[in-house]
């Protein structure tokens, strides 16, 4: 919202654009250029990074809308995500659907799975929701593990998307899909959290009692909150497994969820650019524990053969703690306070 | 009928070592109106504390129980310390994601210290099989519920009888108002973390008593939680009832659904006990109903 001075809106067309200034747009073309053509110089690991950070980021933009925006902590999107992957997997298996048709149809399947999920918060708020979203979690995946169409234990295996002969198989080929799908998404939620929903959303979270009294319909908006949410993880977890090619319940257990919930505590809650920041620091803060682990468990044996999953916790818990103390509007407040400066160059304020 | 009674009993007698968790929690609650996800790890570490005392330094269990519990001790009042005491005057929602950011931590911790090995130690309690009302029941299992129940009359009596309970019932009520009457209410936040860490360790070396200190240990802490929710926050009875509920619950619905539906059940009933409490009485069955105002 913020412009250097003497940029004056003189339309609503100028006053409603998120891409406001002739900088704003080199920046974005720059960026979009560069994205476009990381593929080409970057290295296989970077790809792979990245590809598995977008879904991420997929799934927490959804996180943010329900816990950042409208104030319903959620410990299922992990849940959320699975449910995706699966209904995804079966579609494109079972009824020979293309990929192209299942990824939409899980997405929205997904989202009326999560009005059943967010129906608690109709009742309950605040803690007694986030460990009854916990509840939840634990029961979808004990569905999924005893269904008989989600092949338990063994998993499902869908294929790669198609288009024509033109097969999306090698990480290369799906950053091109997943990283647009995540712009695209990342657009839309930018725009929902500003609308007449958006603006729902946010008197929920601050006050759902004085916003019911405004004449906000609580069940409606919660509903809708879970609903837009669960639409990013199904479509989140669509990607997932087309990308993997592998659907088990192991790879959506609470751990995930609870990462999902401290990449937003990071981040900064009700932020979209918060959601880039938590996820991007939490996982290269992960990654360097891991590349780090060898050393480490060289230098001090008693750490064990192998520390890099609970040194990668525990480093998480730390920068949770940390953040939460010391910083608890995270990082996307950060950055408003270094836009802030910059734009007012060279004054204080 | 034997079958039914036989699983209901052997269920609440792990369902009163689930009380003493969601002690430890509602403890912590009454006082400061934190609910805490941590208490899953204070009790793992307890019962490993405890491990390393008794099994891996060889210390007579007159010296292991009061190492354990002076370890839990130092482990109570540093998390109030370190995390709790600056995050006074913050939403209590933020104080709630930081009980989960310690969870975070000591989950890692706590793998990191097993290296995925599972711990036991021999138990200490008499073994044999003891029959109660016709059921054959584990003497151990027995042991165990008695300290529970023993450790929730002493938490009745404290509360009800002692200065320093008195002191955290006023807290409970009003921050404020107990601090113009003297009482320091930093002081009960230590104490009432030191005392709920205190309970869980106990639960912690009863339940490893009971089952391997190993990965999940933790995670009983959560249906701890559950157990406390379901009671109700506010209140020790609710969380001795509601334990005793979803023990019997978990063991009575595995033992007869587990052949129709293939295994499992016993890991959901307690999710499933929780999201239906929820829906029908949101605070709990002894909860107090909080009414809000703008």
């Amino acid at each position: 919202m913020w412009r250097p001075c003497a940029t004056i809106d003189e339309t609503y067309a100028q006053d409603i654009a998120i891409v406001r200034t002739r900088r704003n747009w080199i920046g974005l073309i720059v960026a979009l250029a560069a994205i476009f053509l990381l593929p080409l110089s970057g290295s296989y690991y970077l790809i792979s990074f990245i590809n598995s950070l977008g879904i991420t980021i997929i799934a927490i933009l959804g996180l943010q809308i329900v816990s950042g925006y409208c104030g319903q902590i959620s410990f299922g999107q992990a849940a959320f995500m699975a449910v995706g992957a699966y209904l995804s997997a079966i579609l494109t298996l079972k009824t020979g659907l293309s990929f192209w048709f299942a990824m939409p149809l899980a997405g929205f399947l997904t989202a009326i799975f999560g009005l059943i999920g967010g129906a608690p918060s109709l009742r309950i708020k605040g803690f007694y929701l986030a460990v009854a979203t916990i509840a939840i979690h634990f029961v979808t995946m004990w569905l999924i593990l005893h269904l008989k169409i989600t092949g338990a234990t063994a998993g499902l295996h869908p294929q790669p998307p198609q288009i024509g002969s033109f097969t999306f198989d090698t990480d290369e080929r799906m950053y091109y899909l997943i990283v647009p799908i995540m712009l695209l998404m990342t657009y839309a939620a930018r725009n929902i959290v500003r609308t007449r929903v958006g603006r729902a959303f946010v008197a929920i979270r601050d006050n759902d009692l004085a916003a019911q009294v405004m004449g906000i319909n609580l069940f409606y908006y919660k509903m809708l909150a879970f609903f837009i949410s669960c639409f990013y993880a199904g479509v989140a977890g669509s990607l997932w497994a087309h990308w993997t090619q592998v659907v088990h319940p192991e790879q959506f257990t609470l751990l995930h969820a609870l990462w999902y919930v401290g990449m937003l505590i990071v981040g900064g809650m009700g932020s979209i650019p918060g959601v880039f920041f938590g996820a991007i620091f939490i996982r290269v803060l992960d990654g360097l524990v891991l590349f780090s682990s060898p050393y480490l468990s060289g230098w001090f044996p008693w750490l064990g053969q192998a520390p890099a999953a609970a040194l990668g916790v525990m480093a998480f818990g730390l920068v949770l703690v940390l953040f939460l103390v010391r910083e608890p509007r995270g990082l996307a407040h950060r950055w408003e306070i270094i836009k802030a400066s910059a734009r007012l160059y060279p004054f204080a304020h | 009928m034997e079958k039914f009674l036989q699983l209901a009993i052997t269920g609440m007698m792990v369902g009163g070592l689930y009380a003493m968790v969601a002690a430890a929690i509602v403890l912590v609650y009454k006082a400061t109106h934190v609910v805490s996800l941590a208490h899953g790890q204070i009790m793992s570490f307890g019962a490993l504390a405890f491990w390393l005392a008794l099994v891996a330094l060889k210390f007579p269990l007159i010296l292991a129980v009061p190492m354990a519990l002076g370890f839990s001790i130092i482990l109570g009042w540093s998390i109030e310390r370190l995390t709790m005491r600056p995050l006074i005057g913050q939403p209590l929602f933020t104080a709630f994601l930081t009980t989960f950011a310690i969870f975070m931590f000591m989950d890692g911790a706590f793998q990191l210290s097993l290296k995925g090995s599972a711990l036991s130690y021999s138990s200490f309690f008499p073994g044999g099989m003891v029959s109660l009302a016709m059921i054959p029941l584990p003497l151990s299992q027995i042991v165990s519920f008695g300290v529970a129940l023993m450790l929730f009359i002493a938490l009745a009596f404290f509360f009800r009888f002692t200065k320093v309970g008195l002191g955290m019932r006023a807290t409970a009520e009003d921050h404020q108002l107990a601090q113009s009457t003297g009482i320091s209410v930093r002081s009960i936040f230590s104490s009432i973390w030191i005392l709920s860490a205190f309970v869980a360790t106990i639960a912690g070396i009863a339940l490893a008593n009971v089952m391997d200190i190993h990965y999940p240990l933790p995670y009983v802490g959560i249906k701890g939680l559950i157990v406390a929710l379901v009671g109700g926050l506010e209140s020790l009875t609710g969380a001795l009832l509601a334990g005793l509920i979803l023990g019997m619950l978990e063991n009575v619905s595995s033992g007869y659904l587990d052949p129709l539906v293939g295994g499992g059940v016993k890991e959901v009933a307690a999710y499933v006990l929780l999201l239906f409490i929820l829906l029908i009485k949101p605070y709990g069955i002894l909860g107090l109903v909080r009414i809000e105002r703008i």
